[in-house]
């Protein structure tokens, strides 16, 4: 059986459509009845970064791949890059504008949370050309 | 493949009067209801009783399921349960007038729900409270009071289930008090007391399927108010035009309240709640966009959210006698004049509360089993077959074929349900199609 391959443009700073691809990664993983919680793993994971692409990135991708065993969300962005992965990945550590802050964003908890809710996570970036933070969730998938 | 066909228990499709225009195909939120043969309407999953489609159709061929009032047994005690929205349909007049007029209908008991919203709402806020540092349940807390809602979450969001605030809603409260209280009172049998709500919404049900899944409901009867409104309006007339109009005493005199009223209104359960952290949400799109924030994180700074799922809160339902508009223009005039006082204190209530007295009448567990989604999991094969279907029609949703999206066609002939054919594009492309040709 072939994985299900789908992926989602994120544009810079479209606030508006932003976390439009978690809710159709949602709906496709309902469909498939994928036990409820695992899903919204998924799902915050998945708009979690989608905000973060919104914020830092430039434009960015999101991609799902869908097997009965697994799914794994990449979520990568052409965006300014992070300097130092252990610092962003430090609860409460921010870089976002006073701007963002004042939208209710900023709080620093976007990446520790996204690698609390992901099995596997794994962040790479480069300061300057982009971000890509790959996540493995596995299924377990409950009966009926 | 179909084991048997599902009907719906809060609504009635009158196929003579269907025209088969996908007005309610394309508004129904869990996509359960199909055009067959571009003839007439089917519905093939279940309904959660929004009834949305009563609100689209347009020849009436889509009804509540209400129990029509009939006169009473004679050996029941006819009590009418009383939604405060049925003040809304009168402007000018005041409860008790309203309250009266149902009286001379023939209802030997009339109670007003005020006084179990208050109720309600002491208990909603006790949790609330306690849950800060209990932690039972996630937040946001969502309430519990717009049946659709919980019945939405069950079938869509069912991770959600345990946001719901483990407190009975109001009406069942009303239901079970009342009941007990009038048994008790003539010294006959609960079954003997036959009760009926007269609501807003089609989501109660009638006596012939009060079981859904075995379930077991409090309300024997339901009429609309939209049932009682000519006749009611009568009776008002009467009382108007009478000089000296006469009131009885009834068991249940707690007098409407402003603080009930309001809650006819959107955001009018949480205005009284001493909750700061509280929204309010109507409309059908509406709670479901907040349903899916909320499953992707957000809100968690919330504790307490409102949702109904008729446009500007319970006034907006499908079965009321006049315009929503003019009906929250009665209510906001009529909460002024009744004034808001709190008659049910903390002190009052925290003993039943410890005692359990507010516990919900239906487990979690047991909604995600009678609402749940029940359909078979597609496969990721079948996904691929939708995704090629789907790139095959390059449709606009046009529901030509009678379902609500080319998605949902594309599923259906994936579960064998529906043919390609159906599909108007493929067909004015001329070219007859079998579903393996596509693979």
């Amino acid at each position: 059986m072939t994985a299900l391959i789908k992926s989602y443009h994120i544009k810079k700073r479209d606030f508006i459509r932003a976390g439009e691809a978690s809710i159709n990664v949602q709906n496709l993983l309902k469909s498939l009845s994928f036990d409820s919680n695992l899903i919204r793993r998924v799902a915050i994971c998945g708009y979690e970064g989608e905000m973060n692409v919104v914020m830092h990135g430039g434009d960015g991708l999101l991609s799902v791949e869908i097997n009965s065993g697994k799914i794994v969300m990449v979520i990568s962005d052409n965006g300014a890059g992070i300097e130092d992965i252990d610092l962003a990945m430090r609860k409460g550590f921010s870089t976002a504008s006073d701007e963002y802050r004042k939208m209710g964003f900023g709080a620093g908890m976007g990446l520790p949370n996204m690698k609390k809710n992901a099995d596997i996570f794994n962040i790479e970036s480069e300061k300057g050309k982009g971000t890509e933070v790959r996540m493995i969730f596995s299924m377990r998938k409950e009966g009926g | 493949m179909d084991k048997d066909i599902p009907t719906s228990s809060y609504v009635d499709f009158d196929k003579d009067r269907c025209i088969a225009c996908v007005h309610c195909v394309r508004s129904c939120p869990t996509k359960s209801i199909r055009i067959k043969g571009g003839k007439s309407v089917h519905l093939v999953d279940h309904c959660i009783g929004c009834g949305e489609c009563i609100r689209v159709c347009p020849t009436g061929a889509v009804s509540a399921v209400t129990s029509k009032l009939a006169s009473p047994e004679k050996e029941e005690i006819s009590v009418a349960l009383v939604s405060p929205v049925l003040f809304a349909q009168f402007p000018g007049i005041m409860p008790a007038e309203v309250l009266q007029g149902l009286k001379q209908m023939g209802f030997q008991h009339v109670v007003d729900m005020s006084y179990f919203l208050e109720l309600f709402l002491c208990a909603a806020e006790e949790y609330i409270i306690r849950n800060r540092t209990t932690r039972k349940s996630p937040w946001p807390l969502i309430s519990p009071v717009c049946p659709v809602v919980v019945r939405l979450i069950a079938f869509k969001f069912p991770s959600l289930l345990p946001n719901i605030l483990p407190i009975i809603r109001p009406l069942a409260l009303m239901v079970r008090e009342v009941k007990q209280l009038i048994a008790r009172q003539y010294g006959v049998k609960e079954k003997s007391v036959a009760q009926y709500y007269i609501n807003p919404c089609p989501t109660m049900l009638a006596p012939s399927r009060t079981s859904i899944k075995q379930k077991r409901l409090y309300v024997g009867r339901a009429l609309g108010i939209n049932d009682v409104y000519a006749e009611l309006n009568r009776q008002i007339e009467k009382i108007k035009s009478s000089d000296a109009p006469h009131f009885q005493k009834d068991l249940f005199d707690h007098g409407t309240t402003g603080s009930s009223l309001i809650w006819c209104l959107s955001g009018g359960e949480i205005a009284n709640m001493n909750i700061e952290h509280a929204l309010a949400v109507s409309g059908l799109k509406e709670t479901i966009t907040y349903l899916e924030k909320i499953e992707m994180g957000l809100f968690k700074n919330i504790e307490y959210i409102e949702f109904r799922t008729c446009p500007e809160g319970c006034l907006g339902g499908t079965l009321t006698a006049i315009d929503k508009y003019l009906a929250k223009s009665v209510v906001q005039k009529m909460i002024i004049k009744c004034g808001i006082k709190k008659r049910v204190s903390r002190k009052d209530m925290l003993q039943s509360y410890e005692e359990g007295w507010f516990l919900p009448e239906t487990s979690t567990l047991r909604l995600e089993r009678l609402f749940g989604e029940e359909k078979e999991p597609l496969s990721i094969d079948s996904l691929h077959k939708i995704e090629k279907i789907l790139a095959m029609i390059k449709g606009k949703d046009c529901s030509a074929c009678g379902a609500p999206d080319c998605k949902t066609f594309a599923e259906d002939v994936v579960r064998g349900k529906a043919s390609l054919n159906d599909c108007l594009v493929i067909r004015a492309r001329g070219k007859r199609v079998t579903p393996e040709t596509s693979d």
